[in-house]
């Protein structure tokens, strides 16, 4: 009879390939020894076993993440490469931009100050003049929010030292001029702001798939400008947007919001369309959702700036559910409530508006209190 | 490590990055889904309408009867704004770049004349010509005209204007007289006696006012106006109804961006206490049936879904009714109220 030796290193249980044929298995001997090795062995192989499927999970979850990461990358980098601002809730980066604008505390009511330049071929450096300017002040407890949309053509303190137009102040100092000024002007505290140019309404509409809006007026415009699409940005177009309920795509969009020459109050009609279109865009951006984010993002590009994070933007878009167009009061500096009159004065080659200070105030501590 | 092991482990390695292609996929797909409009002809509607209605989609005409829509064979253009023209046939506009013509057209879409011709070589010969509507005895063309003022090139306001149907070519017959820089004056609906219904813009001094339209009655051109509706309802699209006692309208309520659709009588002179038939979100273009027993008109689902037709029969309460949804999957213009003919 042949004995065969004993691996030692047999687990428990395990035949081995190694057997002989018809052997019949070796029953596991009584003893100390025998038990602690085998024991050892099993707890080996569990520890084994769970390690890998420790593995396994963790690579499922980083591939998993890689991907939500590949999805959300475009979003982020065109933050990144737009204001040089952090991704994820810090806000601004940009060595430019700091003491501008502070994140208020969490649930607290917060401004924004939205701009939008016709940063048309005419200009060629991102110097451009702010035709929009309007404060936003939403409270994220009461949901109601209201806008207070400024004239460019305001005469006022400026910034950057001595007076002119309020839509320079972005030229001449960017944002933070701009915020800085309004702050200043208008003793609001500013806690964002957003930029966007003509090609930045037109592509952000056409992302949403169109706006509906109920036009208030025929817009007729034979001096349009014809500088987005034209080869020639000084040349004009007849433009014709018929009133009433209709859905739009962005150049409509922007042509309704940008059009002033046939409008009675010229700029202050164009800020009533322009808050009416910032509604209309809320309502339909409430089909949205976090993933429409990247697209949009990289649909966007540079046409956009802004100091708010990612995340911020991201939460504000869920805020804007929540209120009913009822809840979000309309403000516009109408003559000659707010502005005294329109001169020419000082360094400025065209006529400006005259601020009424006291209405004006009167208005910003009712509807934007520190 | 066997090779059954390695095997595995390549497997399993596989799996996670097909996952993360998964993940990145699955997030892609839960994008909102940008609105696709449908082509009409694969399409049905939802209610069978008695007769044919005449409706409008990017830039095309489309006959609907029974569940079935019909492309019109026009030429090429930005066709809308349909309208009954005479013996059956249909008014229509096609839009070209910086002005519109204004044609009339066979029901299978055939050009049977151009009425206006608005484009020009010259840039401040172009204009503008929306809103045709057919004068009770078809023998009258009505429509909104933007003129031009020769003194300040930005005053380009709508005008209502008529031509003979047989002689468009003849000297324009102004009726309104628009309020400067409002936009001016559109949707004409001529009387049976002979008068005019339009919808007039303007802007309020008052500090809290956006602009406002009103109805205004003219019992001749250039007569004195009549105001049937006040600045602070806000109406404007009427269409009177086939006996001529009833006008609806389209009310809107610019602060809340929604609307109203509201019928009131109408004696010749003045309009009744209207009753609204449909609330919001984006009612427009309202059109009677030919029994007068209802009307179409347009409307949205929610805001951000595109302009279906509904179905609402006249109010037999005071309270808003629930209009019957005709189309489905279709993108229609708005701005085009449809044409119903028995």
């Amino acid at each position: 009879m042949i004995r065969r030796p004993q691996t030692p290193l047999r687990l428990a249980g395990y035949t081995g390939r190694h057997m002989a044929a018809g052997t019949k298995p070796r029953r596991r001997r009584a003893g100390l020894s025998t038990h602690r090795s085998s024991h050892r062995s099993s707890f080996t192989w569990g520890r084994h076993r769970t390690l890998l499927a420790f593995l396994v999970v963790l690579g499922f979850l980083v591939s998993g993440a890689s991907g939500v990461v590949a999805y959300f990358l475009p979003a982020v980098t065109t933050a990144i490469r737009v204001t040089g601002q952090s991704t994820l809730g810090k806000g601004s980066s940009n060595s430019k931009l700091q003491g501008v604008g502070t994140p208020p505390p969490p649930g607290q009511p917060f401004t924004v100050l939205l701009l939008g330049s016709d940063n048309d071929t005419k200009f060629v450096s991102g110097a451009v003049l702010t035709q929009t300017m309007i404060l936003v002040r939403v409270d994220p407890t009461t949901h109601q929010a209201v806008m207070l949309s400024i004239p460019r053509d305001l005469w006022v303190p400026i910034a950057s030292g001595g007076s002119a137009k309020i839509d320079s102040a972005y030229e001449l100092g960017g944002a933070k001029d701009a915020v800085q000024t309004v702050q200043s002007d208008f003793n609001v505290p500013v806690n964002y702001w957003a930029w966007i140019g003509l090609g930045g309404l037109v592509t952000l509409v056409n992302q949403l798939g169109g706006v509906d809006l109920i036009a208030q007026m025929p817009v007729l415009d034979v001096q349009y400008p014809y500088d987005l699409t034209g080869k020639n940005p000084y040349a004009n177009q007849r433009i014709a947007i018929l009133p009433g309920p209709q859905r739009v795509d962005g150049v409509n969009a922007l042509t309704y919001v940008r059009s002033r020459h046939g409008a009675l109050l010229e700029d202050i009609a164009r800020n009533q369309k322009q808050q009416e279109l910032l509604v209309d865009i809320k309502d339909t951006a409430k089909h949205m959702n976090i993933t429409d984010i990247p697209r949009i993002a990289s649909a966007l590009g540079s046409e956009v700036r802004t100091n708010m994070s990612l995340t911020q933007v991201a939460s504000m878009a869920g805020l804007a559910r929540d209120f009913s167009n009822g809840a979000v009061k309309e403000l516009v500096m109408l003559p000659p409530d707010y502005t005294t009159g329109t001169e020419q004065v000082g360094s400025a080659t065209e006529q400006v508006l005259l601020p009424n200070w006291t209405a004006i105030n009167a208005v910003v501590q009712q509807n934007f209190p520190a | 490590m066997s090779a059954r092991q390695l095997l595995a482990g390549l497997a399993t390695v596989a799996l996670m990055a097909v996952f993360g292609l998964v993940v990145y996929s699955v997030l892609g797909t839960l994008q909102t889904k940008t609105t696709t409009t449908a082509d009409p002809t694969q399409e049905q509607a939802l209610v069978a309408l008695p007769g044919t209605v005449f409706l409008t989609q990017n830039g095309s005409i489309y006959s609907l009867h029974g569940l079935t829509y019909t492309k019109l064979a026009t030429p090429p253009g930005d066709w809308y704004q349909v309208a009954p023209g005479p013996n059956g046939d249909l008014l229509a506009v096609d839009k070209g770049n910086g002005y519109s013509d204004l044609y009339l057209l066979s029901q299978t879409g055939q050009v049977l004349r151009r009425l206006l011709q608005e484009s020009s070589p010259y840039y401040f010969q172009n204009h503008f010509v929306f809103y045709p509507r057919l004068s009770a005895n078809g023998q009258s063309v009505f429509y909104a005209y933007n003129w031009i003022d020769p003194a300040a090139d930005y005053n380009v306001d709508f005008e209502i204007q008529s031509v003979p149907t047989a002689n468009p070519g003849a000297s324009p017959t102004q009726w309104s007289i628009p309020n400067n820089y409002t936009g001016g004056d559109v949707s004409p609906v001529p009387t049976a006696n002979g008068g005019l219904i339009y919808t007039s813009f303007n802007v309020s001094s008052s500090n809290s006012s956006y602009p406002y339209s009103q109805l205004v009655y003219l019992s001749s051109p250039q007569g004195n106006p009549v105001y049937l509706t006040t600045p602070a309802q806000n109406c404007s699209e009427p269409s009177l109804n086939p006996a001529g006692n009833e006008v609806a309208m389209i009310c809107v309520d610019n602060r809340l961006q929604s609307d109203t659709l509201e019928v009131a009588t109408w004696n010749g002179t003045s309009l009744g206490t209207p009753t609204v038939l449909s609330q919001g979100p984006m009612a427009a273009s309202p059109t009677w049936s030919p029994s007068g027993n209802g009307l179409l008109f347009m409307n949205v689902t929610s805001r951000g879904n595109p302009f279906q037709l509904y179905w609402i029969p006249k109010a037999a309460t005071s309270k808003p009714g629930t209009p019957q949804q005709v189309t489905q999957n279709l993108s229609l213009n708005a701005l085009s109220a449809p044409v119903w003919y028995s």
